[in-house]
Order: C-alpha cells, then sequence, then structure tokens
C-alpha cells in the first residue's frame, strides 16, 4: 500500500526554513508542536497554497510537487479537504452553497463518494441548509467548514487546529463529530495541533515539529513519550486524555484502567467491558489534596507526585491559575491539574509533593470507544 | 419643458449609459489585474489609466480627436473603415468612457482589493478553476464595490464637458448633453433654459444616487 503521505519539502520562512521530510502511513496523522513551529505553513504547502515549496508532495500515491521532474499541480487540482484555522467559509453563501462549493470535483473523481445528505447528517447540521454562514453559532461554523471539505472529494483531510480558539465546552461538542467523522467516512486526515491530548485522541501517527524541523515521527503512543518531544507534551498540555481499558461497568459508571492497578471511575455511557476507551479530563475539574480525602462524593482520588508547576501563557479562561503536572503509578501515567496560585502557596505544592488528584466521575468525557 | 431640454436629457442618458457599459469591462479587467496580479509594467498600467484624471479633458478630447482624425491612427485612412464617432454621440460616449475609466479601475480595484485573497485560494483547495473562482468568488464579493465603481461612472460621464465637445461638438438633438446645454444656453443668453436643464440635471443627480443607496443596502 502507498503511503498516505509522503514529503520532503523545504520551503523558507520568516525566520527558519521549513524542511521536513515525513513519510507516514496511517490514516489519521497529526502534525505536533508549538505555535509558530512551522505546521500552518507545511499544510498550506502540501495544500498548493504557498509559492516557493521545493522538493516533493505525494498523497495517497500520487505526486502533487515533484521539483526535479517539473511537477506542481495547481491547488485546484490537488484534492485536499482545506479547514483553515479561520475557516474561511464563502460569506456570500448560505450553508448548503458552501457545502456544495466543492462537488464537481467530487463528481468527477473515480472511487466511493461522500453523499452530502450523510455528510450533513452526520454533522448535524442538515437543519441549517438555508441559512447564511454570518448567522451560525462558531460550532456550526466549523461543522459547515468540515462538510464542505469532506463534500469536496479530497484525498485527504487537512484539518489545521480544529479544537483551537474554542472554549472547553465548544471543544466537547465539536470533538465528537471529528471522530465520529474518522469513523464514518475514513478520509485520510491530517491533523495540526498544539496540544497533546488532541493528537492522542484524534491520532494514530505523529509528526512533531520544532522551529521547521521534523524532530520525532511515529506512533502517537510512542513519539509524545519520546524525551525530546515530552518538553514539548508539557509545556502545551491543558486537557488530560486518560485512556485505558474498560475493565468493569456498574450501570451509569464504569472502571477505566489507564495504568497498572489505577482505575479511574468514568460515565459508562456506551462502553462495553474489555473494550478500549479515551476520555477527556479538563485540567481545571481536578481539586488537589495533600491528604487522601474521606468523605467525598468524588470518586476519584488518584495519588500522584508533582513533576513540574507551569505558567499558564496563552488561556485567559484559566487566569491567576498554575498548571500542576502530575506522575501517576510512578510515571507511567500522569496528570495536568489546574489551580490558583494562591492555594497552590497556602498548601505548599511544590515539585516533589505528594498529593491526591480528586476529581468526579462525570468530569469525564467519555470521547470514544476505540 | 422645453424640447431642447427633453432631447439633451435623453442625448445626455444614451451617452451616458453606453459609455458606463463600454468602459466597465475594461476598467473592471483593469482593476482586477492591478488588484492581484504583478506583472511587468504594472506602473506604466496604473499611470496610463489614471492619466485622464489628471490631464485637462479638453486636452483628453484633444488626443481624441487626433486618434480619430480623417489621417490619425485610428482614423478612416488607416482601418480602412470609418469609425463615425467624430461630431456624433457615440464620439460623445467615447470621451465620456476614456474620461470615466480611472474613477472604473480605481472604484474596482479597491472593490477587488477588499476581497481576502484567501477565500480564493480555499475556492482552489475546493477545484474550482480560475474562472469559476472568479464568477463565483470573487466577482460576488466585490459586487457592491463594483456597483459602486459603475455608479461613480455613470456619473463622471454624465457631467462630462470639455473631452465632449471637442470630439463631438455640442449640435443640439443629437450631440447635446445637458452639460453641454447649460454652457451652450449661457453663451447665447438663454438663461432660462439653461435654468431649466440645470433643474432637469440636479434630479438626475438625485434620483442616480438615491436609487444607489437603495440598491446597496437592498442587499447584503
Amino acid at each position: 500500500m502507498s503511503a498516505t503521505l509522503e514529503v520532503d519539502v523545504r520551503l523558507p520562512l520568516g525566520g527558519f526554513e521549513l524542511a521536513v521530510a515525513w513519510t507516514a502511513r496511517s490514516g489519521s496523522l497529526a502534525l505536533f508542536g508549538h505555535s509558530g513551529a512551522g505546521k500552518t505553513s507545511l499544510l498550506e504547502a502540501i495544500a498548493g497554497l504557498r509559492g516557493g515549496v521545493r522538493g516533493r508532495i505525494a498523497v495517497a500515491g500520487r505526486t502533487w510537487l515533484d521539483d526535479e521532474r517539473g511537477v506542481d499541480l495547481p491547488a485546484r487540482r490537488r484534492g485536499v479537504g482545506y479547514v483553515p484555522q479561520d475557516l474561511l467559509l464563502f460569506p456570500h453563501r448560505d450553508v448548503l452553497g458552501n457545502v456544495l462549493a466543492g462537488r464537481r470535483r467530487a463528481a468527477g473523481r473515480a472511487g466511493p463518494r461522500l453523499d452530502p445528505r450523510r455528510v450533513l447528517d452526520v454533522l448535524e447540521i442538515s437543519g441549517l441548509a438555508r441559512r447564511r454562514v454570518a448567522d451560525l453559532s462558531g460550532g456550526e461554523r466549523r461543522r459547515v467548514a468540515l462538510a464542505r471539505a469532506l463534500c469536496s472529494g479530497p484525498e485527504i483531510l487537512l484539518l489545521d487546529e480544529p479544537l483551537a480558539g474554542l472554549d472547553l465546552a465548544l471543544r466537547g461538542k465539536i470533538l465528537p463529530y471529528l471522530l465520529r467523522m474518522r469513523e464514518a467516512f475514513a478520509v485520510p486526515t491530517l491533523y495540526v495541533s498544539h496540544e497533546p491530548g488532541e493528537v492522542q485522541m484524534l491520532a494514530d501517527e505523529v509528526g512533531v515539529l520544532a522551529s521547521g524541523r521534523l524532530i520525532a515521527a511515529g506512533p502517537v503512543g510512542t513519539v509524545l513519550a519520546d524525551p525530546a518531544v515530552l518538553p514539548i507534551v508539557r509545556a502545551e498540555g491543558r486537557e488530560n486524555v486518560l485512556r485505558g481499558s474498560v475493565t468493569s461497568v456498574d450501570r451509569d459508571v464504569a472502571a477505566l484502567e489507564i495504568g497498572p492497578g489505577l482505575a479511574v471511575s468514568v460515565p459508562s455511557r456506551g462502553l462495553a467491558i474489555g473494550s478500549v476507551a479515551s476520555v477527556l479530563l479538563r485540567a481545571e475539574d481536578i481539586v488537589l489534596s495533600l491528604e487522601p480525602p474521606g468523605g467525598l462524593s468524588a470518586r476519584n482520588a488518584l495519588p500522584g507526585i508533582v513533576r513540574d508547576i507551569r505558567e499558564i501563557e496563552r488561556a485567559d479562561d484559566l487566569e491567576g491559575q498554575v498548571l500542576v503536572v502530575l506522575d501517576l503509578a510512578g510515571g507511567r501515567a500522569s496528570l495536568v491539574a489546574a489551580i490558583t496560585e494562591r492555594s497552590r502557596l497556602a498548601l505548599g505544592i511544590d515539585a516533589g509533593s505528594r498529593v491526591h488528584a480528586v476529581f468526579k466521575t462525570h468530569a469525564c468525557r467519555v470521547l470514544a470507544a476505540g | 419643458m422645453t424640447a431642447g431640454a427633453i432631447e439633451a436629457l435623453r442625448v445626455s442618458l444614451l451617452v451616458a449609459g453606453v459609455a458606463t457599459l463600454a468602459v466597465l469591462p475594461p476598467g473592471v479587467l483593469c482593476g482586477l489585474l492591478l488588484a492581484r496580479r504583478s506583472f511587468p509594467g504594472k506602473a506604466l498600467v496604473e499611470t496610463a489609466t489614471a492619466l485622464p484624471l489628471v490631464l485637462p479633458p479638453t486636452a483628453v478630447g484633444y488626443v481624441l480627436l487626433r486618434l480619430l482624425a480623417r489621417d490619425g491612427p485610428l482614423g478612416p485612412r488607416a482601418l480602412g473603415v470609418d469609425l463615425d464617432l467624430l461630431l456624433t454621440w457615440k464620439g460623445a460616449a467615447l470621451a465620456a468612457a476614456v474620461m470615466a475609466l480611472p474613477l472604473v479601475v480605481r472604484s474596482a480595484r479597491t472593490a477587488f482589493e477588499e476581497v481576502d485573497p484567501r477565500l480564493e485560494g480555499m475556492a482552489a483547495t475546493l477545484g474550482l478553476g480560475r474562472l469559476a473562482t472568479l464568477w463565483g468568488v470573487t466577482l460576488p464579493l466585490a459586487r457592491r464595490g463594483l456597483v459602486a465603481a459603475a455608479v461613480l461612472g455613470f456619473g463622471r460621464a454624465l457631467g462630462e464637458f470639455g473631452a465632449t465637445v471637442i470630439v463631438a461638438g455640442n449640435i443640439p438633438g443629437r450631440t447635446q448633453t445637458l452639460a453641454l446645454g447649460i454652457w451652450g444656453d449661457l453663451q447665447a443668453g438663454r438663461d432660462r433654459a439653461a435654468t431649466e436643464m440645470l433643474a432637469i440635471s440636479v434630479v438626475l443627480a438625485f434620483a442616480t444616487v438615491f436609487a444607489v443607496e437603495r440598491l446597496q443596502r437592498g442587499r447584503t
């Protein structure tokens, strides 16, 4: 089978040169790195929206760029479903007009095609078909942009930070659609993200960019634990993704084993014993306690050791708080908790402190079985 | 209203209307090229299309006259056919179109520059070709600005005097527009007739601006 994506490109950017050679075979790929690492530029280079790109790009065995052989397909002949961060919906068209903008290419494409009605249904925007895009909510606009990309018959979807800039409630709403899209349509997808939780959830294979270079690539689990990548993971992660297997289901509560001897109680919706599941746990939903807590309604209290205290840089939604990074089960799992700097000082929490991470069962959002 | 004034109104509308239709395609195309492309000689095109704005209108008229004269480069001797523009309403329309060109080019350019080129890039990733993108994305998004360009052009053509009088003369019922008529009547001491044409001009200007405002607000 040919690779999903083969890039070997060089592109001069403002302060540095993007130079990436990456061959990826999985259908769910992610590009991970700090902002400014060149992720969006690489995406634009693949989409054909950048001039001055040298080297080779091939998707699903078709060569889109090969400057040695004089191949450089224009964007319109490449076949990407591109969803940039600012979506770029066409303001003069209604939802359906946007979604069907690429239908001509989809119709001319060999192989299986997606039925736009099904795409609208899966993304739950069928009822919005005749609405003006200016009247949509942020979450609806994202789904329209996803639908437009899907309905254009793409060889690969390029999703640039599909969850960035959303408040946490909205992220929780869009994420399930992304997972559902992956299951329902099986279009190879390259996600760009600076959030390690998202990468773990959405992708099987990841490439890590730092200052325009690929510093690691491979299966997500291996790469995100790579010593070269860990600093980026630690600096960026603000949401916890707990992945494990379901060991018991008792009515509406399930036990998820996320590490050796480390079980978390999560809502059981859609989970079966023995299945592998991911749950999302927001950093600010975790309470830290110095003593093993008793007499609490929260069912989860995981013992851990503080590895690191991080300032919160970009987040206005977590102002005045710091992130406490915990090692669980002797470093085989980790958690990030957001607490106010004031409580941290009051409790004397610092690197090396032994604490208990307390959170409710229903603070865990089950993202997907699988 | 006197017959002369009505004739002048008719000629004015005909000349300005035809001039606008004639100037729009090249003007919009120039605006698009200037907004979206870089090419050798771009500065030259920019300057050339702006010239009629800066030159005295009579100078532009004189250039047209020389071009279209019997032995000029666009005259009957050089082309083999007589375009029959001099001293006709078509000549007046040509003069008005040339005078309106800078305004149309400038407004069209601004209208296109206000369309986010990344939307055109998005159209390309969806498989749309250049023409489909122009037709389906660029033109609809620039529409308001292009309507404004057309109106400015029409307005400029309606008021054109200097170039028109040289190319088309001032023949009542044939080439006499309201602008020329007012001048002619004043020269001949027919103050009443001049005032009448003035009144018609004001009404016409008012109606044009009003219609455009309505049009712009009606559609978003």
